[in-house]
Order: structure tokens, then C-alpha cells, then sequence
């Protein structure tokens, strides 16, 4: 080749290269693992988590979440509330607009809203509406949905009565139950217009959900991102492949056993904060030996180190539990009588055992029954193990197949110990402590105490730091009546890749990409 | 010559006996799902009683399963599988047509890849047999059988996609890089079953008298083995392939879970653990349809390579 020949291909080689360069910094694409495959696009069909999060990016209710994942205003300008509560109304934005161009007006949430409580139309997150009036009437069929609490005072403004005060109320204006609903979208979900920052340009089940801005979203101005491309990914491990292969910015979360090697590894990306859940044993009282005998059930809960379970079993940041209200909710992160350290609860275990009419040569078994899964064996084989040595305690292990081991559980006639839990709907005490009500269905330990159904009770008629001391009196009453024997809180874990910009850790482990950027190096 | 028409003839037994045979699938499968105990619509998180009566209403749950059996077997009839259950913006024909092409391109690749190496390998071990080349393929085709791909594809990962970042980790789009760990991984043990059968057929047809016949007319080896040897030796491999065929053009669980790719096969164990009725029915009666396809035109290229089994009258 000659000199000048060389030169011109070298030229050309730099100038490609800069081209190329120029057009990946043009092109800002985040990617994102989101767990399993979305059940549904319809904002009333949708249940699990990954199309929760799908419908959040996509639409937006009367009110939506910041980057703290706080709720702010959406759709919604602003609003008042009555000075009794009861009352909520809402002023529109002038630009809310779908992504065909029409009006987001106050008719759409109403036709939202009525379809949503219809028992015709079958929503599945219908619940979260019950505080408005008249909600739990149409659920039941009792009366017809023009009867909801909801109306269009005009095109831009939405009323809303409630039944009573309900503290979390704007969490549930924020969740895809209560958004608009577009005459287009009432049925098929895959061809509605949406309202939301993105649309979805392109779908695969099973493989990729391709996100594009929507040019009509009000906010269009303020979002970095040129597309979000999501990845459905069941296996997590697969994830963390596609993770350090870069391919993914966001990861959904990390594969069980894999935290320390992560810290040690990607401790720059690896991302653990406190969530909205708590794991715990439930117990049911209905059987012999638990029924009224609250002193076999204490022993039980103090004879488990829930240090060594979260160090060991579960290993990425989880916090040890003795309440089931997580921290950062404002409910009371202790709430046992007796703490001490391990050797001191080991001791006190065992007088209660006594106390309960048991000793080592004379000690119940105990079935211990939880859904098939790594990580629950494990937890269970540990717990029967802390028993066994504390106590002297025999424990069956039952293992179940999700499907059987829910119903089992809501029968409440097979279980006698049994892996219990709850991942919050809405960041409030109360999510967690209306389950122990005595007519709630969910009430799987078949707890009933009048004065905590009592506290409850009053707590909603209060609000403010007296709400609150009600709320801690009645997890403290829980607690030592000890339906379900609390062992950690749940602890939210993504990689974020350290260019990703605006992702910021918070209990409802709520990340909008309409707030996220990527610095040019990481893409 | 009858054979042409006697083929026919029992081609139209064959397929005369897949009706009874699919009413069976469809019969046991039918109620070995509904006998399992839980529902589609349970979940943590109880639905309020009128929702769910309204939702097995609209999927008719609430008719007595002997009315439901016939509805569906009239469902079939019309090709119709229903919507699915876990899915729901999707019926689970959109399912079955979304993820089959994804799963009959994975698993037909890998299996001529299967087919064309495993039989080279196989021939040549077999035509070496008891040297050094002999034992060293035959031993890489038992640790092929031995090491299950869920450990080899992670490995194959984490060599090719995250330490050496050549190809990508995971995911569909219909891109070459793509295809080429799953295939791989897919490929491997059939090359060592198909070789190991290759190699023992082979050398059974090689100490037959009509090839002793050949060598003595003085024809190359290669000529032998090609024109002579290898149509009889393949039988096995023939037989074992169409089976094969329809479990790897199916998708396969741990394939798709590890590559996370959009294909049939975790709909056979998601479908099931979900108690998605109509998607569990619509995947095996698709994959039964399958596999008596298969059988069925391994049984027509049986004929074609063994003049012993022509189904004509006179045999």
C-alpha cells in the first residue's frame, strides 16, 4: 500500500469511528431488567409486579411518584381536601394528554374508576378502592356503579367522596387502579392510547418491551432518555449474566447467595435499601397446641436468632424482625417485651416453654409448612433446627407447590406453623395490621382480639402522632399475643451500573425511568 | 410395484390413529389439571367472592367439568386453545404462534448441527474403530451425554459473553449472535447421542456380508461407505431423531430460562405451576400433534432407506 493511500484509510478509519461515537451519545437507551413477564398491559387485569411497574411508566392517575418515590402531583394539578377528609377534589393539568392526541379528562378517571369496582368487568386490584364511597356496595353487586363516590364536576375537575378518612389515600390515586381509562382501552389492553411518559413501541412476549417517549406526555421536555428497552427475565441469574456481559444498566435484583460476591465485585452498582415487606412464620390458633397458649407461641419466636438467619440464610442486608411493621413507616421496629441477646432469649424461651406445659422430654412436633423454593427450605431447615436445640422441638417440614400452599394456608384447617409474609400495597402501618383484623380474610393465623380489632378501629378515626401511638399500641398487642412469629424485613436489590444517573433508593422501590439519564460512558 | 401405494395405504392407517389417540391426550390432560388441586385465580392475595365468581363465569369454571370437557373438546375442533389464563392480554394461540417459530428455529438448528457433526463423528470413530481417535471422540461424546446443560450453558456464558464478550449473554431478537450459545448448548449432547449411534450402526453395517460384498468388487472405501454403508446405518439415528425432534422444536425449559429466550418450552412448566388451564391443553396438544407428525415421517423415511420394511401387501 502506498503513503498516502494509508493516510486516507487511517483518516477515514478516525472519522468512522467519531461518527459512530456521535450517534451512540445521541441515542440515550436505558435497559432494564424487570422480573418476570407482565400478566397484563390492562390497568385493571394487572397483578404481579413487573406489570404494575410496566403501567407506571406508561400511564399516569391522578396523582404519579417522584424520583423518591414519593406521590406527587399527576394528572392531577392540585387538589383540596375536606377538613373532614372525606372530600377530595381535583384539578386537571390543561396539557395531560393521551398518546393519540386526545384530552385527559375528569370522564375518564370516572369511567375508570366504575369499570374498576364493577364486579363485571373483574378488576383485580379492586380493593385498594374499597375507602370511596359506595366501592364496597358495587364489589358486592348490591348497587350499580354510577353509584361510586367519584364525579366530573366539569372536563377538568374530579371529585372524590370517601367513606372515611383514609391516611394512604394518595399512594392509591398513584397505583394503575385509579387511572384514566380511555373509550380505546377498555378492552384490549395492547392497543390502548396511554398517558404516561412512554409508549410501548414494540413488544415480545417473554424477551423485550420496547419504551418510547410520548410526544404528547406533559412533561415530554424533561425526560433524558431517547428509549427504555425492558427485559423480562424470570431466572436471576440469567439477569446477572446479561448484567456483566453490559447488557443491562438495571437489574431487577440479584440471585439468593450471590451478596457477597456482589459487594466485592460490583459494589459500586449493587443497590440494597430497605423495602415494604416483612417475612415472617404465621401460626395457626385454631389448633392445639397454639390455641390459647400464648406462652408456647413466645417461646417458639425467642428460641429463633434471627441474626444468624439474615446473616446466613439470606445474606443481603435484611434486617432481623421482632415486629412485622418494617422500619420507615413509622411504626415501632421492636416490639417485643423481651430482647436481650441470644443466650438471655434462649433462657426465657425456655422458661415460657415451661410455663406453657412443655419440657425438653415432653415437647410437641411441629409442622412447619412453606411453598417450594431454595431459600425457604433453607430458612425452615435452620428455624427446626434453632428449635430443636433450644427446645427440644421436633419439627415436620412441608414442603408445597405454590398453588397448593396458598390454599392451604387461606383454609386455615392443615396448618399448624406455616411461612407467612406481606409486600405492602400502600407504605403505611396500617397495610400491614389490617390483616390481623378479625373479619379480614387474609387473617391466615385466625387471630381474633377484640381490643386490637378495637385499636384498629380507632386508629382510623384519628390522625397525625395519635394515629400513629394507636398503631404502635395495636402491634405491640400483636406482638406479644404473637400470632406469627416475626424474622426479617425484606430489603429491595438491584445492580445499577454506575453511569446510570437520578436512581434513587427508597421503601416502595419505586424507580420511574422518566427521572433516570445515563452518563455517555455508560453506554 | 406395490410399495408406492402400500405407503400411502399405511400412511392413512397412521393418521386414522391419531384421532383416538389425541382424544386421549386431550381427555387425561384435561382433567389432570383440573384435579390438581389450587386454581388459576389463586394468589396471595385473595380476589373479593363476587370477582371471582365473575371471572370463573366468564372462563365457564363454574359449569360442571363434564360440560366444560365437551366445550373445549368443540373449542379444539375449531383450532380455537382459548385465552390464557396468566397471560391475559394474550390467547394462547398468539402464545403458541409467538413462541413456536422462536423454539423451531433454536431447536432445528441445533439439531441438524446435531445431525451433521454427530454422524461425521460418529462415522469416522467408527470407521478408526479401537485407535486413539476412536476413544478420544467416543469419550467426548460421553462427557457431552454426562454433563447436563445447565451447567454447560452458564460456562459457555461466562467464557463467551461476559469474560471474552464475543457474543451476547442472553435474550431474543432474531440476530445470528444470538442463536449461537443456545444452539450450542442444545446441540451437544444430541451430537453425542447421535454419534455414539452413528458409531455402533455403522459398525455393524460394516461387518455385513453385502459390504464384504462391495469391498470384494474393489471399490474405494469411501464409495462403500457412502453408496453402501451409510443409508443402512443411519436407521437408528432416524429413529431417534424424530422423537428427539419434537422435544428440542418444543423449547427447552432450562434453555430458555438460562438464555432468557422467548420460546414454547416454559409455558410446559410456568403453565402448569400457574394452573393456566388452557395454556398447559393448548402447549401439549400442540406438542403431541408434534410428535405423531414426527413419528410419522420417520416412519416414511424408514421405508425410503430399509427396502425390508416397504409396506407394500406382498411383505
Amino acid at each position: 500500500m502506498t503513503r498516502p493511500f494509508q493516510k486516507i484509510m487511517r483518516c477515514t478509519t478516525v472519522l468512522l469511528i467519531f461518527m459512530v461515537s456521535v450517534v451512540s451519545v445521541e441515542a440515550q437507551v436505558l435497559r432494564r431488567g424487570i422480573g418476570p413477564e407482565p400478566d397484563s398491559l390492562h390497568i385493571h387485569q394487572a397483578q404481579g409486579l413487573s406489570a404494575i411497574h410496566l403501567l407506571r411508566e406508561t400511564r399516569e392517575g391522578l396523582l404519579t411518584f417522584d424520583a423518591q418515590g414519593e406521590p406527587v402531583a399527576g394528572v392531577a394539578q392540585s387538589w383540596k381536601v375536606s377538613d373532614d377528609g372525606l372530600t377530595w377534589t381535583f384539578i386537571l393539568r390543561e396539557d395531560a394528554r393521551w398518546s393519540n392526541g386526545d384530552a385527559v379528562t375528569a370522564a375518564h378517571f370516572v369511567a375508570g374508576w366504575r369499570r374498576a369496582v364493577d364486579p363485571q368487568s373483574q378488576a383485580r386490584t379492586a380493593n385498594l378502592l374499597s375507602p370511596v364511597e359506595g366501592a364496597q356496595q358495587v364489589m358486592s353487586g348490591e348497587q350499580d356503579p354510577e353509584s361510586l363516590g367519584i364525579s366530573a364536576l366539569d372536563p377538568q375537575t374530579v371529585q372524590v367522596r370517601l367513606q372515611r378518612a383514609t391516611p394512604w389515600f394518595e399512594e392509591i390515586l398513584a397505583h394503575p387502579v385509579t387511572y384514566p381509562m380511555h373509550e380505546l382501552g377498555s378492552e384490549d389492553a395492547r392497543q390502548a392510547p396511554v398517558n404516561g411518559a412512554f409508549f410501548i413501541s414494540d413488544t415480545t412476549p417473554h424477551a423485550q418491551i420496547s419504551l418510547r417517549p410520548n410526544p404528547y406526555f406533559h412533561s415530554r421536555d424533561s425526560l433524558a432518555l431517547d428509549a427504555v428497552e425492558l427485559y423480562p427475565i424470570e431466572d436471576p441469574s440469567a439477569e446477572l449474566s446479561r448484567y456483566r456481559a453490559g447488557e443491562l444498566h438495571i437489574t431487577e435484583t440479584i440471585p439468593p447467595g450471590r451478596f457477597e460476591w456482589l459487594a466485592d465485585h460490583h459494589g459500586d452498582a449493587l443497590r440494597v435499601s430497605p423495602y415494604l415487606g416483612s417475612f415472617w412464620l404465621g401460626i395457626n390458633l385454631s389448633r392445639a397446641p397454639f390455641r390459647d397458649n400464648p406462652d408456647l407461641r413466645r417461646a417458639l419466636s425467642l428460641a429463633i436468632d434471627r441474626d444468624v438467619l439474615v446473616r446466613v440464610i439470606t445474606g443481603a442486608g435484611e434486617l432481623p424482625a421482632w415486629g412485622i411493621v418494617p422500619p420507615g413507616l413509622g411504626g415501632s421496629h421492636w416490639t417485643f417485651d423481651f430482647m436481650g441477646n441470644a443466650d438471655q432469649r434462649a433462657i426465657e424461651a425456655r422458661r415460657l416453654f415451661k410455663n406453657a406445659g412443655f419440657s425438653r422430654n415432653n415437647a410437641p412436633r411441629i409442622e412447619l409448612r412453606y411453598n417450594s423454593s431454595g431459600q425457604h427450605r433453607r430458612m425452615a431447615v435452620a428455624v427446626a433446627a434453632m428449635w430443636k436445640q433450644v427446645l427440644g422441638v421436633a419439627t415436620t417440614l412441608i414442603n408445597e407447590e405454590w398453588k397448593v400452599f396458598v390454599n392451604n394456608r387461606r383454609q386455615r384447617v392443615l396448618t399448624e406453623v406455616f411461612r407467612g409474609g406481606w409486600i405492602a400495597d400502600y407504605a403505611d402501618p396500617a397495610s400491614f395490621l389490617d390483616l390481623f383484623r378479625s373479619d379480614e380474610p387474609l387473617n391466615w393465623s385466625a387471630y381474633a382480639n377484640p381490643d386490637f380489632d378495637e385499636l384498629m378501629e380507632q386508629s382510623t378515626k384519628l390522625a397525625g402522632v395519635e394515629r400513629d401511638i394507636a398503631l404502635m399500641k395495636a402491634e405491640r398487642l400483636l406482638m406479644s399475643d404473637m400470632p406469627v412469629i416475626p424474622l426479617y424485613y425484606y430489603v429491595s436489590r438491584h445492580l445499577v451500573a454506575p453511569g446510570v444517573k437520578g436512581f434513587v433508593d427508597n421503601v416502595r422501590d419505586i424507580h420511574l425511568s422518566r427521572y433516570l439519564d445515563i452518563e455517555t460512558e455508560a453506554q | 410395484m406395490m410399495h408406492e401405494h402400500g405407503i400411502l395405504r399405511h400412511a392413512a392407517q397412521r393418521l386414522l390413529g391419531v384421532l383416538p389417540t389425541m382424544l386421549l391426550l386431550i381427555t387425561v390432560v384435561f382433567f389432570l389439571v383440573r384435579v390438581a388441586p389450587g386454581g388459576p385465580f389463586d394468589s396471595e392475595k385473595a380476589l373479593p367472592p363476587e370477582i371471582q365468581a365473575n371471572l370463573e363465569a366468564k372462563y365457564h369454571l363454574d359449569e360442571p367439568l363434564i360440560q366444560q370437557y365437551f366445550r373445549y373438546l368443540g373449542q379444539i375442533l375449531v383450532l380455537d386453545f382459548g385465552p390464557s389464563f396468566q397471560y391475559k392480554d394474550w390467547t394462547v394461540n398468539e402464545l403458541i404462534a409467538e413462541g413456536f417459530p422462536v423454539s423451531l428455529t433454536v431447536g432445528g438448528l441445533a439439531m441438524v448441527l446435531a445431525f451433521l457433526v454427530g454422524t461425521m463423528i460418529g462415522i469416522t470413530a467408527a470407521m478408526k474403530q479401537n485407535t486413539p481417535v476412536d476413544y478420544s471422540t467416543m469419550g467426548f461424546a460421553m462427557l457431552g451425554i454426562s454433563i447436563p446443560n445447565f451447567v454447560v450453558a452458564p460456562l459457555l456464558i461466562l467464557v463467551f459473553a461476559v469474560y471474552a464478550g464475543w457474543l451476547p449473554a442472553g435474550g431474543w431478537d432474531w440476530s445470528v449472535q444470538r442463536m449461537v450459545l443456545p444452539v450450542i448448548t442444545l446441540a451437544l449432547p444430541m451430537i453425542a447421542y447421535v454419534a455414539r449411534l452413528t458409531r455402533g450402526s455403522m459398525i455393524e453395517v460394516l461387518h455385513s456380508n453385502f459390504i464384504r460384498t462391495a469391498r470384494a468388487k474393489g471399490l474405494p472405501e469411501k464409495t462403500v461407505i457412502r453408496r453402501h454403508a451409510l443409508k443402512p446405518a443411519m436407521l437408528p439415528v432416524i429413529s431417534f431423531m424424530g422423537p428427539a425432534t419434537a422435544g428440542l422444536i418444543t423449547g427447552s425449559v432450562v434453555i430458555e430460562r438460562i438464555y432468557a429466550i422467548p420460546g414454547l418450552g416454559s409455558y410446559f412448566v410456568t403453565g402448569a405451576l400457574n394452573r393456566d388451564y388452557t395454556l398447559v391443553m393448548g402447549v401439549v396438544i400442540f406438542y403431541g400433534l408434534l410428535i405423531i407428525l414426527l413419528n410419522f415421517i420417520v416412519d416414511l423415511l424408514y421405508a425410503w432407506l430399509n427396502p425390508k420394511i416397504r409396506y407394500d401387501e406382498e411383505y
